[in-house]
């Protein structure tokens, strides 16, 4: 290709990107955008890009105390499910990824088979066990049923990064006397980081954002986490727009800080350097 | 310091054999080199003593005690990667720092040690490093200086200086020798390297196809090979060897004849080192030939002939007059020719002939 004709076709991709970037974040935009809009203005017609009058008051109706309470309740909810997930997960994930076993390939496609089935064919069975272990309307309920949902694919995503820490390494410590244990925390959990890391993300994401079972098993308004919570503004006799995008906001707000401030841990390569080169 | 026994040592996997019957004694402060082919189970054999694989049957023993039970940290050795087997998210000080550090000793005392075993691998400006900031020769030290750091009992390496540079890797050789001596660690070292062998072993024991060949010192090795196999695989380039029927007296195959020793068998393998043989003027040798490439290797020329499929490799002076396509005579010496049995491969010492030592 000529250096002409090579110009040509990255100012090709680069409009191509840019394209790909406005479609996929105009929603995320309407969004903010919503959300410093009086309720005057939030469906006026021409829709406006950029708030005419841009105003805070949509944030400060939407802070009520219940918007907090389900804010906590989520936090609980994520964070017990990340807390069990991620050591649990972790250690399976280990163990799958050091010894042979013969059911492992059954289990690693039944990993992925699972994802095939959506939550509204599972959630009746569901339903059904949390009542009778009494468990409904309780964080439990939730921290339950979120784990079933996370360790399979926690395990799986994490085996693929354990796997690519060398065994050497783990060979190296147990001759430097470390116990298999101790090779573990000292060297296999510091290089496979990165995919610890983003299994928690995934983890969180998958638990912040999750509706069907948070809405099916828990009824009183002290046990709703945030996306049940956001139901409030949607009545029987219209929908609070303008509050509705205001707690949107601040829902995102935590999930964009967790992938702003870890998004450099994604950057693998940590084990660069372990064998020749 | 310590002395370390092999007795019987089998490794299987399922029916596959890896490491057969090995039997070896190394002494107190002793270097042995374990030489053989790719696949012939020297790193396997290594991995058994440092516990890093289970035996199949057999023991081990390190000075008295059988440690075929002990896991690796409790064997009290080190050992060399051939990949070195750094931790890439430590530094340079916490690698070579790091199996006083799972021993318990205190900062002070660690730092103080690692400092001086740094010094002796020459790395001390280079600590505060990763591993992935060093070079090829940088990280091969780091390896070793986290083996020498606490003072073990027994040094293993699996082809260290593999991953270097031809050159590096003499120096290397030189360094690893050198430390070895001055610290009087007993040693077992693995490679495929011949020259490598030759050079550091005290004792050399050869493996193929799982099996020890043959143990001695590499001088020894060299002048009376105890069988086709180790004959050709030490030296460079390696012995010739030819093939060869016996009868009427006479060992003969479809290039030359040469008288036979009393009582040969009747298949006999002939072989003969490249700077043992000589090439004459046509006529004046045990057979003609024609020269098939002539090289200058500096202080010396090798100079190749086809007898047969087979090439044949003669060192000669560096004046040597011989060019490609040359008639060329090759004479055989008698006192240094070796035979082996021409179905077994195992070295025949004749009453007369044969190699005079
Ligand atoms: N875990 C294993 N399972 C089955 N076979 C194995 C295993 N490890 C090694 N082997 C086989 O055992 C034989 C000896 O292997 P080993 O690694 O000891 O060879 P080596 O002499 O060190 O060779 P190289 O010079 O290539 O490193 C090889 O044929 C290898 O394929
Ligand atoms: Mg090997």
């Amino acid at each position: 290709m000529t250096r002409h004709a090579k110009r040509l076709r990255i100012a090709g991709l680069s409009v191509l990107q840019i394209v790909v970037a406005a479609l996929v974040l105009l929603p995320f935009f309407w969004m903010l955008s919503v959300s410093f809009k009086p309720a005057t203005e939030a469906f006026a017609i021409p829709a406006e890009l950029w708030p005419r009058n841009p105003t805070l008051e949509n944030y400060v109706l939407a802070l009520r105390p219940e918007f907090r309470r389900y804010f906590l309740n989520s936090m609980i909810v994520s964070g017990a499910t990340l807390a069990i997930t991620i050591p649990l997960g972790l250690l399976a994930a280990y163990s799958l990824s050091r010894f042979q076993y013969r059911i492992l390939s059954v289990f690693l496609a039944m990993v992925v088979l699972a994802q095939f089935f959506p939550a509204g064919a599972m959630i009746i069975p569901i339903y059904k066990i949390v009542r009778s272990a009494g468990l409904l309307d309780t964080y439990a309920s939730l921290i339950i049923a979120y784990i079933t949902v996370t360790l399979p694919v926690a395990i799986w995503m994490m085996r693929g990064f354990l796997m690519r820490v060398p065994r050497t390494l783990e060979e190296a410590a147990a001759i430097d006397g470390a116990s298999p244990l101790r090779a573990f925390v000292d060297i296999v959990i510091p290089l496979a980081r990165p995919g610890i890391v983003a299994t928690s993300v995934f983890v969180l994401i998958v638990t912040w954002q999750e509706f069907l079972f948070a809405l099916s098993f828990t009824s009183s308004k002290e046990m709703r986490t945030l996306p049940v919570g956001m139901n409030d503004y949607i009545g029987q006799y219209g929908v609070r727009y303008g509050e509705l995008m205001a707690s949107s906001v601040m829902i995102s707000v935590p999930v964009i800080a967790v992938f702003f401030f870890l998004q450099r841990q994604f950057v693998a390569g940590l084990t660069a350097g372990a064998v020749k080169g | 310091m310590t002395s370390v026994a092999l007795d019987r040592v089998v490794k299987k996997w399922g029916h596959f054999v890896g490491v057969n019957d090995v039997s070896l004694e190394i002494a107190d402060g002793e270097f042995l080199v374990l030489l053989g082919p790719s696949g012939c189970g020297k790193s396997t054999t290594m991995r058994m003593v440092a516990g890093l694989e289970e035996l199949t049957s057999g023991e081990i023993r390190i000075g008295d005690r059988v440690v075929n039970d002990l896991a690796p940290g409790e064997r009290d050795l080190a050992m060399v990667f051939q990949n070195y087997g750094l931790y890439p998210h430590m530094t340079i000080a916490q690698n070579i720092g790091y199996p006083l550090k799972v021993a318990g000793v205190p900062r002070q005392e660690r730092m103080k040690r690692v400092q001086a075993a740094a010094d002796r691998v020459e790395l001390s400006e280079y600590l505060e490093r990763r591993p992935h900031a060093l070079s090829g020769g940088q990280r091969q030290r780091v390896a070793l200086g986290r083996a020498i750091v606490r003072t073990p009992q027994l040094f293993l390496m699996d082809e260290p200086l593999s991953n270097l540079d031809a050159k590096l890797r003499v120096s290397m050789r030189a360094q690893i020798k050198h430390l070895q001596k001055e610290l009087n660690t007993t040693t077992i070292y693995v490679t495929h390297d011949q020259v490598e062998a030759m050079t550091l072993a005290d004792r050399v024991a050869v493996m193929a196809k799982g099996e020890i060949q043959q143990i001695g010192a590499p001088l020894d090795i060299y002048n009376r090979p105890a069988n086709a196999f180790v004959a050709s695989f030490l030296g460079s380039p390696s012995m010739n060897l030819f093939e060869m029927q016996v009868s009427d007296g006479e060992l003969r195959n479809p290039s030359f004849r040469l008288r036979a020793p009393d009582n040969a068998p009747s298949a006999l393998t002939i072989g003969q080192r490249p700077e043992d043989m000589a090439a004459v003027a046509p006529g004046e040798g045990d057979f003609d030939s024609e020269v098939y490439t002539a090289e200058l290797l500096g202080d010396t020329a090798l100079i190749t002939v086809r007898i047969g499929h087979d090439l044949v490799s003669i060192k000669a002076p560096k004046d040597t007059g011989f060019r490609m396509g040359d008639r060329v005579g090759i004479r055989f010496d008698r006192d240094t020719l070796h035979y082996f049995d021409g179905v077994t491969g195992t070295r025949i010492e004749f009453e007369t002939g044969g190699y005079a030592a």
